[in-house]
């Protein structure tokens, strides 16, 4: 709803002044306007932990009360709680009820349910680090950081009088949009002494573009959209496939063996100890019995499904790969000279 | 006035607004006029719209959707996709995940059920991710508020995407005033309220919001929660629409036999035949080639068969029994002479020089006249073999034949042409009997493969019959028995209306087991009426379980005369080639071939079903026995009038106990008991029952019961077995007598009497009912006996409980999360009511 400008929401006439510092002023913020970020594992902790905490506590309640601040970020990032707390149901489906069971049934049930858990585990984890596989070599490849973070700050509007707090950060990426990509965020600041076009020139560089280009932003723009495009739909299919890669390893039964002796008890050092080295060598285990099937096995497709679910995760990280960093929207490598065609009259005037 | 901002420019260089072109303005035109009114300054025409599909519209709508898909990951490949169509590609990416999870367990489970509830599991998870939201939000606050939170509208360039998505940027101008005007006064707000169009528009905004976070607070709990209950949900159906496919796939194998045994595909072993015959044609028939041909011939028989066949085959293929002299033969005597010589530990080169050559030997036996012929034995070439080594092994000592290298060679020489070791041929024997001097000929060779193909067509045959009867009757988990069994076990445990508490006692150990269900049925019998509905039921569940496999009994179904056609021509065929022994092994012989392989095809189905009926007559069996008890007054005609009622009392506890608990080892050992040996012999009469119970006033009462069996009481065995197994009562007699399996429970019960009461044994023997002895193999004794109840029941109760008490926890925390997200939708877009706007003083 749109109140009059004219008028408060008590009746009185707003002022547009800076308020003194006291009592009602709203936190400090770590930024003042919208910023890069570096894209490294501290910062990347940094926003996931605050994105989750947030995504258990301050978003759910705007959304509850129906703030009018409440947007489609939020909405996002509130996925977390499903995917957590979906994580947690499944797997406690199938084991919660087998203490109650008799000592076999419970023994019986709680193979399934440990493989279960575990396989819940390795999805989250397997599609997570997957990411990394498309990532990294596409970064390495032409300079384009995909997963470029930004802290945007958001004006909010105020929810009642007393309400001074009307400045948020939302953790963005640069590229998370292909239709609106925050292109102002990749441009240097001259204040600070960087170049205004320096990324924009490193990627050039790196995809061959050449160096010292007048316009380098023109040039790379329809390339680092490119890249995000393809790099996407890469990760769209490969990091689902790794991830249910996961969760066939999980369901070998090498890992029977950790369960037998698993602890998450860190502070009893030695069992813990023992768990972790017991985990790996599970995991060893699996992920051969994976690549080669059972021992009995006898059909072709119980011998091989491991190796065609671990081909299919490979192939499509591979093929996503090749397929980024295959430019098609580099610009024609004529020059200057070739530019027009000399044999044809041309008028100018 | 002009204006002259940047809104102003864009309106003017836009082609769609160049109809408010200041210069085509219309005269005396008032900017400030036209800005009250809000007709100067409009946004673009929108070419959006609310999507209203209906049900029709659903399959269209598939194929929209996976066109736009498979668009979308064309245009995503060539880099030139839309966030829209990027969020589609997560969306199909996150189901060909699922699908490689589905499929590659699929391959790891072994039966048809576990195998489909993998793509089963998968769908009610992404069905139940879909339908959450639908059902429990959309719908209830579309019945509360009336509008559908979840409104989809497609844009300009045809995406489809949802109103309330974004609230900071929702396409408003999509709803009519009309629309926007209905749904406020479902909302309830009133009409004389200024700006009613935009306070309805923040009252849905705010529903669609606090509904789209239920949404994300509970899909975490309500997807796994809901996708499991309709799995679990699912089971019954499935398991019955599998049974019914199984069955009928099974019948299929049969009906069109000749079909399924020509899909058999033999080339495999014939080429092998083929390969081994053309690499030893005219060749010795050596043991080896003997060993070789047989193995493939009989590929996949039983042991008993190859038996047979290798037997049978010596005659067509003498091996071991002709044999000539050749290069060969002379290679192997030399090597024996090596092999036995090893212990005087002489060098190589004092080897070469002892030990003759092949020429010397060939010349020494020819001279003898011992080369060129066709021989059975070598007892003649082994002793000229010895008389050539001795004189070599004299010349090799020298002149001194007494010495002890000369004694020690010689001894070495004896132990080669005697062996120790009776029947058994001494090393230069065997030397020589290696070149068989009959050969691989064309005749042979044709008749190998006459038997090989044989072979094939009965193997053709048995595979079939194999995969019928494992489908079928298989000690396995979802064959059509097990099925049959699953199905009357969990109809029996609802009819004996056992609470959850009986059931939760009942699944710790098989001996409480047997206590509660005895403790039912007791408390069941004591009801005559309760016990009539009890029987009814279980007629029904038997008479099903009897119609269900007759027809696979012997001589009453196709299988078994397909048994007998597919024996019987293979017999036929072997038996002209003259393979009589292998015909034996097939046919078997004695009372209906029980010995052969065929019988065994017939047995294992009749066993199977034998067991699996047993099982279920003996709990008809125990109650009707606890009936009997419970209320039959002549219940000393069974047992003796004559008889203490001390000893009633112990009988009457012996054959409850070992219904309800007996295998076929109490029987064996004739229901071993502690007993009084002097029991009170003044009290002959009959024993008490109150209320199902029967009232122990001796038994349990005294020490005494603590001491040994009585052997010498030879009746007592014999009246507690016709106690087990006697007469059915009259009043359960009248419910099941005009059953379908009413004459094969009357055979089972005195079957029962004569296998497990008529078998002699170790404990006491001469106690058996009657005195009269009848055989009977373990096997029939296990069948007959069937599941021990309170094992059976032990089991049931913890499938029940196990099931129960998932379905307790879970059921329960899925109608929490149901209940919440249900009511939530009443404290939904609560807002104060707008003031109205004073006018300006």
């Amino acid at each position: 709803m749109i109140s009059a400008i004219s008028k408060g929401i008590n009746g009185n006439n707003r002022t547009f002044q800076a308020r003194e510092k006291g009592e009602g002023q709203a936190p400090e913020l770590p930024y003042e306007h919208d910023t890069l970020l570096k894209n490294n594992l501290s910062t990347r902790t940094r926003i996931g932990m605050e994105k989750f905490i947030k995504a258990f506590t301050v978003y759910p309640a705007n959304g509850i009360n129906g703030s009018k601040n409440s947007n489609f970020y939020e909405f996002l990032t509130m996925g977390n709680f499903p995917n957590v707390v979906g994580s947690l149901t499944l797997m406690a489906i199938f084991n919660s009820a087998n203490p109650f069971f008799s000592h076999f049934g419970c023994k019986e049930a709680s193979r399934l349910g440990n493989k279960m858990a575990l396989g819940v585990l390795f999805y989250g984890l397997f599609k997570r680090f997957s990411k990394t596989l498309i990532n990294y070599p596409v970064k390495l490849a032409t300079g384009i950081d995909t997963e470029l973070p930004y802290a945007k700050v958001n004006n909010r509007l105020q929810e009642h009088p007393n309400d001074f707090d009307l400045k948020s950060i939302e953790y963005h990426k640069v590229g998370e949009s292909v239709d609106f990509t925050y292109w102002d965020m990749l441009y240097g600041d001259p204040k600070k002494g960087e170049k205004r076009n320096f990324r924009f020139d490193k990627i050039a560089k790196r995809v061959g573009l050449g160096k010292d280009l007048n316009d380098s932003d023109q040039e790379v723009k329809p390339i680092y959209k490119e890249v995000l495009v393809k790099s996407k739909v890469a990760k769209s299919i490969s990091t689902f496939l790794w991830a249910a890669t996961g969760v066939c390893l999980a369901f070998q039964d090498a890992w029977i063996e950790y369960f037998n002796c698993a602890t998450f008890k860190f502070w009893k050092g030695k069992d813990f100890a023992h768990s972790m080295k017991i985990f790996g060598r599970s995991f060893k285990e699996a992920s051969k019995e994976l690549w080669h099937g059972k021992e009995n096995a006898v059909k072709m497709v119980d011998k091989h499904a491991g190796k065609a679910i671990i081909g299919l995760a490979v192939l499509s990280t591979v093929a996503g790969v090749l397929n980024t960093i295959h430019i098609t929207k580099k610009p024609s490598k004529l020059k200057a000279e070739e530019v027009m065609d000399k044999k044809k009259e041309c008028v100018v005037g | 006035m002009r204006t002259d901002n940047l809104i102003q420019a864009y309106v003017n260089s836009h082609p769609a607004s160049r109809k408010y072109n200041a210069d085509k303005a219309v005269k005396n035109f008032d900017v400030n006029k036209e800005l009250m009114s809000r007709t100067f300054i409009k946004p673009l025409p929108g070419n959006g719209k609310l999507v209203r599909p209906s049900l029709f519209d659903m399959p269209s709508e598939i194929s929209k959707g996976l066109k736009y898909d498979w668009n979308a990951f064309r245009h995503a490949l060539s880099g030139k996709a839309n966030d829209h169509e990027l969020g589609k590609l997560n969306d199909v990416g996150m189901k060909i995940g699922g699908l490689a999870i589905a499929s590659y367990l699929f391959t790891r489970k072994g039966t048809p059920m576990t195998k489909w509830f993998e793509f089963i599991g998968l769908t009610a998870f992404f069905g139940a991710m879909n339908i959450w939201p639908k059902l429990f939000l959309q719908l209830p606050a579309r019945l509360v508020h009336g509008f559908d939170i979840r409104q989809k509208y497609e844009d300009n360039y045809g995406r489809k995407k949802m109103v309330f998505s974004d609230h900071q940027f929702i396409p408003w101008d999509l709803y009519s005033d009309k629309e926007i005007n209905k749904i406020g006064d479902r909302l309830r707000v009133p009409k004389d309220i200024p700006n009613r169009r935009d306070y309805i528009q923040e009252k849905m905004r705010k529903i669609a919001l606090q509904n789209n976070t239920m949404w994300m607070l509970t899909s975490g709990f309500a997807t796994p929660l809901l996708s499991a209950l309709i799995c679990n949900r699912l089971e019954g159906p499935v398991a019955k629409y599998l049974h019914n496919r199984k069955d009928k796939q099974s019948e299929e194998l049969l009906t069109h036999f000749n079909e399924e045994i020509s899909k058999a595909d033999f080339k495999p072993r014939q080429m092998a035949l083929d390969n081994i015959i053309e690499d030893n044609f005219g060749q010795p028939l050596t043991r080896d080639l003997f060993n070789q041909i047989v193995s493939n011939i009989t590929q996949g028989q039983d042991p008993a068969v190859v038996k047979s066949v290798t037997e049978d085959l010596r005659s067509v293929i003498p091996v071991g029994e002709h044999f000539s002299i050749s290069t060969v033969t002379l290679d192997n005597v030399r090597e024996a002479f090596k092999n036995m010589l090893k212990p005087a530990g002489l060098s190589e080169e004092e080897l070469a020089k002892l030990l003759p050559e092949n020429s010397t030997m060939l010349n020494f036996l020819t001279d003898k006249g011992l080369v060129g012929g066709e021989y059975k034995e070598f007892s003649s070439h082994s002793l000229a073999m010895q008389e050539l080594l001795t004189n070599r092994i004299t010349a090799f000592v020298g002149q001194k034949p007494e010495s002890v290298q000369s004694r020690r060679l010689s001894f070495l020489l004896d132990k080669m042409i005697h062996q120790a070791q009776k029947g058994q041929d001494s090393p230069l024997e065997q030397a020589f009997k290696t070149q068989s001097s009959r050969v691989l000929t064309e005749d042979i060779a044709k008749h190998i493969r006459q038997i090989g193909s044989i072979f094939d067509t009965l193997r053709s045959k048995t595979s079939v019959l194999d995969k019928y009867s494992h489908i079928k009757v298989a000690q396995d988990q979802e064959t059509i028995l097990a099925d049959i069994w699953n199905q009357t076990a969990d109809d029996f445990i609802k009819a004996l209306k056992l609470t959850p508490e009986e059931i939760a006692k009942a699944r710790l150990d098989s001996k409480v087991a047997g206590d509660v269900l005895r403790a039912r049925i007791e408390n069941i019998v004591a009801d005559k009426t309760a016990c009539g509905e009890l029987v009814s039921r279980m007629e029904k569940l038997l008479s099903v379980v009897y119609s269900k496999t007759a027809p696979l009994e012997k001589d009453n179904h196709l299988y078994h005369d397909l048994v007998n056609s597919s024996f019987k021509d293979a017999a036929e065929e072997l038996r002209k080639l003259g393979l009589d022994r292998t015909v034996d092994s097939l046919l078997g012989f004695g009372e209906n071939g029980a010995t052969g392989i065929k019988g065994l095809y017939h047995a294992f189905m009749n066993e199977r079903i034998t067991g699996v009926r047993s099982s279920f007559y003996r709990l008809l069996q125990t109650i009707n026995t606890y009936y009997k008890i419970a209320h039959d007054k002549g219940i000393n005609g069974v047992i003796g009038d004559f008889r203490p009622r001390e000893v009633k009392e112990e009988m009457v506890e012996l054959v409850k106990s070992i219904l309800m608990e007996g295998h076929t080892a109490d029987f064996a050992v004739k229901l071993y008991q502690r007993r009084n040996l002097t029991p009170d012999l003044s009290d002959i009469g009959d024993i008490k029952v109150v209320n199902g119970k029967v009232q122990y006033d001796y038994y349990g009462k005294t020490p005494a019961h603590s001491r040994v069996s009585m052997p010498n009481d030879s009746n007592y065995f014999s009246d507690a077995m016709k106690l087990m197994f006697g007469d059915v009562h009259s009043d359960i007699a009248e419910r099941i007598k005009s059953s379908v399996f009413f004459n094969d429970f009357q055979a089972y019960r005195e079957d029962a009497i004569k296998k497990l009461g008529g078998e002699r044994n170790f404990a006491f023997p001469q106690v058996l009912v009657d005195g009269i002895e009848h055989k009977a193999n373990s096997t029939e004794r296990f069948n007959r006996l069937g599941a021990a109840t309170n094992e059976f029941m032990y089991k049931l109760a913890n499938n029940k409980f196990n099931s129960g008490k998932w379905f307790s926890i879970f059921g329960k925390l899925g109608a929490a999360v149901i209940g919440v997200t249900l009511v939530s939708q009443f404290f939904m877009g609560r807002m104060k009511k707008p003031e109205p706007v004073k006018e300006a003083a």
